[in-house]
Order: C-alpha cells, then structure tokens, then sequence
C-alpha cells in the first residue's frame, strides 16, 4: 500500500537533488538546480543534496542544501540506492527526487514504484524513452522527426581505426562514451588512445561519429509527459572547460533549435527535465548531437532570464495542468566561477563516517579541536 | 557597387545595437563592436538603405571621399556577413 502523499504544496517540500560535485572542468547539476529552488520566491521548502564523494561541494553548502547524504555509487546497483535512499527517508520526510546524473537514472527507474510507496515524487521518462534518445539510437528517433544527426557506430575493438579509412570513414571523427565524454580524433593513433581511455572509464561500448564542423548550440527543457514542452532556454557557450562544458554562455532567441526540441519532446512524450544539444553548421543546419535526460550543469540560467526550469518541474510533479513559460529574453549571459564552502571537521567527520553533514543526533562530545 | 545589403539575413532586423558600438545577435549569441563609421553603417543598412544611398550619407557625415567609403563598405557588408550566417 503506498504511503499517502503529503499534501504540503510544492512551495513547502523538501526536495532531494543529486549531482552535487562542483568540480570545476565538469561540475554537475545538482548545485544549479538546487540554487534555482533556493532563489525561487515561491519555494520555501527545503533542499537535500544527495552526493557520491566526500568532497561534493553541495553536501555542505548550507546556503542551498539543508543537509547532505551520501549515496553509494550507480554500479552498487538499484537495491543499494534503494537501501540507502530507505534510510535517508527515515530521517527526511522527502517529497520529490531530481535525479542529476546519467549514470543513476536506470537505478531511481527501477525503485520508483518503492519510492512512490514512501510518498516520494520523481518526474522521468520511462526506460524505454531514455533508452530512445540513446546517442547511439539517434538516426533512428531523428528519422522519425525529420531531424538531422551524425551517424553512430558501436565500436569494441580499437582495431576499427586501423581499417575505417579503407572501409570509408575519415578522420577527423568523434569517440564518445555512452555516457560522457567525446573527443576529436585526428588519426588512428590519438583514435585508440582515445578509445582505451573512455572505455576504461565508462566501459564499452564505445561510440563513434563522423566530425561536423559547426559550434554547438544548447536547450534546457522539462516535458509534462504528454509530449508538451511547458518552457525551455536556449544558449550559446561563450567559453568551456577543458572538457567542452560551459564556463560562460548567454541566452539565445533561436527558433530551429525551440522546434527540434519541442518535435522531440512531442515524439518522446517526454517527462521530466532534458537538455538538447546541437551542432549549426555552416550552413545552418542543425545536427542533433546528444538528449540529456537531466538538467544540465548550466541550469541557473533559466532562473537568471526568470524562466525557473527546476521550479516548473516541480509544478508539474505537484500535478498542475497548466504550467506553460513564455519564451525568454535573448542576451542574458552567464559567467561560472569557483566559489569555497567551508567545512567545519565535525560536517567532514559526518559524512565521511556517516554519510551525512548534518547529524541526526547532536554528537555526545565534541570532536577534538586541533589547537 | 556590389554591396550585397540586400541579401544579409532577416537577421539584421533583429541585432541589438548599442550607441556605443556594442552589437548582439540573439539569434546566435554572438557579439562583435563596430566603431563610428560602423555604426553608421548598420544605421544605415537597418533603414533600408542601398549601398550607393549609405555611401552617400556616410560622405556627407564623415566628410570624406564617396568612392573610398564604398570600398570601405563593401568590405564591412561582406564581413557582416559572415558574422550572421
């Protein structure tokens, strides 16, 4: 039987958010999200972070996260996410979940039945839509739409660089993880460099496309299920980290990009949040180079150009009908940079022993002072 | 003169345009600075205006010699261009 859904609206949940590290070639999401929740005049809740690593800056910024847990790592598999999240729930009355990171996606899926039976609110797409929007599955689903995208080899072996040119591709070409990561390759050399070092990381197989010359261009959307887009901003990277992640961007008015994502939102039913990211050539045409099924790291913005993409999510995981943003303003521009939080022992002790940075029961002694 | 004005993108309409010289275009998030005489130019290209007709206004405002400002022109115009497409 599931637990009653608290009936506290939304502007009063407490609301658990992943993807709390901050590192600053690759950070994630979780602390944007969390901060457009925090600046929201409407949302007066709480915010959890849920983190993988003792340094995951958001389990201890008191600014945005009133507490943070950790979680054990997406490879430990969906029962200990579920076994963990249980206890965490003992101490959190939680009443929604934004998950922030690919790679645990496929686990909250599989324990959003438990979840829901604790009262606990997740908006996602279905295995099998995230499983659609695929970056190897791509042609297909653009077909589908009448979209353009790279085409996409599955490789296993790095001997595939030594053969493609005679078998007609060219270099340069792309090398992606399935999950993150994609470099530019340049020759069957830096190829299998390449290729051994995402398949070390993230494991095979290991995705290859041909390379679009073209600047990339950027959508962060949330869909209500029914195949409506209810708001998105769209941006342009102004600079990037080594790893090609926005470091500064500003808003765009671009409606070839608005409609390829709102044709894929409508073809997917999405649900949930999505960032869309697309290669213009020099041509103009838009090549589809990658669904995220999350906010991305670059979510702030929409608060910025006062289009709260977190905020609407939760609207509609509150279960209003009628969430639509206008569009935003061009020219609003973001420009990251690195901010410390400072951590008393007593919050490091807590998560690294316990796996929380606010303690459920105020500690017998005190930690030792170092003098 | 070759000026192709009338061919820029519908784009030109929707530039913001600072009086200070600063430019963005929302469409592809770009910016670029344009000095006086750019600027005078843009004016110019937003109102409509033939190259022959902006070379002639530019000669009167800049008091300088029409057939160096058309050269001059062609050659923004063509740069214009490749920032907006």
């Amino acid at each position: 039987m599931n637990a009653p859904l608290r009936t506290a609206p939304w502007t009063r949940w407490t609301v658990a958010i992943t993807g709390m590290n901050a590192r600053p070639d690759n950070p994630g999401p979780g602390l944007a999200v969390a901060r457009c929740l925090a600046e929201s005049s409407d949302f007066q809740g709480r915010v959890v972070g849920l983190g993988y690593d003792t340094l995951d800056a958001g389990l201890y910024h008191r600014g945005v996260t009133g507490n943070g847990f950790l979680l054990p790592y997406p490879s430990s598999g969906a029962d200990a996410l579920w076994e963990r999240l249980s206890d965490i729930l003992d101490q959190e009355p939680i009443d929604a979940i934004i998950p922030c990171l690919d790679s645990e996606l496929l686990n909250f899926l599989a324990i959003a039945d438990r979840l829901a039976r604790r009262g606990v609110r997740l908006m996602l797409p279905d295995r099998a839509t995230i499983g659609r929007r695929g970056k190897d599955r791509l042609p297909e689903l653009c077909a589908a739409i009448g979209a353009d995208t790279p085409a996409c080899e599955r490789v296993s072996d790095a001997g595939y660089f030594d053969r493609c040119e005679a078998e007609g591709r060219c270099f340069p070409m792309v090398v992606k993880g399935v999950f993150y990561d994609a470099y530019v390759v340049h020759g069957p050399e830096e190829a299998r460099m390449r290729f051994h070092q995402i398949a070390a990381q993230w494991g095979y197989p290991v995705l290859v496309q041909p390379f679009v010359e073209g600047h990339e261009v950027n959508l962060a959307a949330v869909g209500d299920g029914t195949g409506r887009m209810v708001g998105s901003v769209a941006m342009r990277k102004r600079a990037v980290t080594e790893k090609g992640k926005a470091w500064a961007g500003i808003t765009t008015h671009d409606p070839q990009l608005q409609s390829l994502a709102a044709r894929l939102v409508a073809e997917l039913r999405w649900s949930g949040p999505l960032e869309v990211e697309a290669l213009r050539d020099a041509q103009g045409r838009l090549h589809l180079i990658e669904i995220n099924p999350r906010f991305p790291a670059w979510t702030y913005l929409s608060a910025g150009v006062d289009r709260n993409l977190p905020v609407a999510l939760l609207r509609l995981m509150a279960g209003e009908t009628d969430v639509a943003l206008a569009p935003h303003a061009a020219g609003v521009m973001f420009v990251r940079y690195a901010q410390e939080v400072i951590v008393g022992l007593d919050a490091l002790e807590g998560v690294t022993m316990t796996g929380q940075s606010v303690p459920s029961r105020p500690a017998a002694a005190p930690l030792f002072v170092p003098c | 003169m070759d000026a192709p004005s009338s061919s820029l993108p519908a784009a030109l309409a929707d530039l913001a345009v600072s009086p200070t010289g600063f430019v963005f275009d929302p469409a592809s998030g770009q910016s670029f600075t344009v000095n006086d005489t750019g600027l005078a130019v843009l004016r110019g290209l937003r109102d409509g205006l033939e190259p022959d007709a902006i070379a002639s206004r530019l000669a009167t405002e800049f008091d300088a010699p029409e057939e160096t400002i058309r050269s001059n022109l062609a050659g923004f115009v063509a740069q214009l261009h490749r920032y907006l497409t």
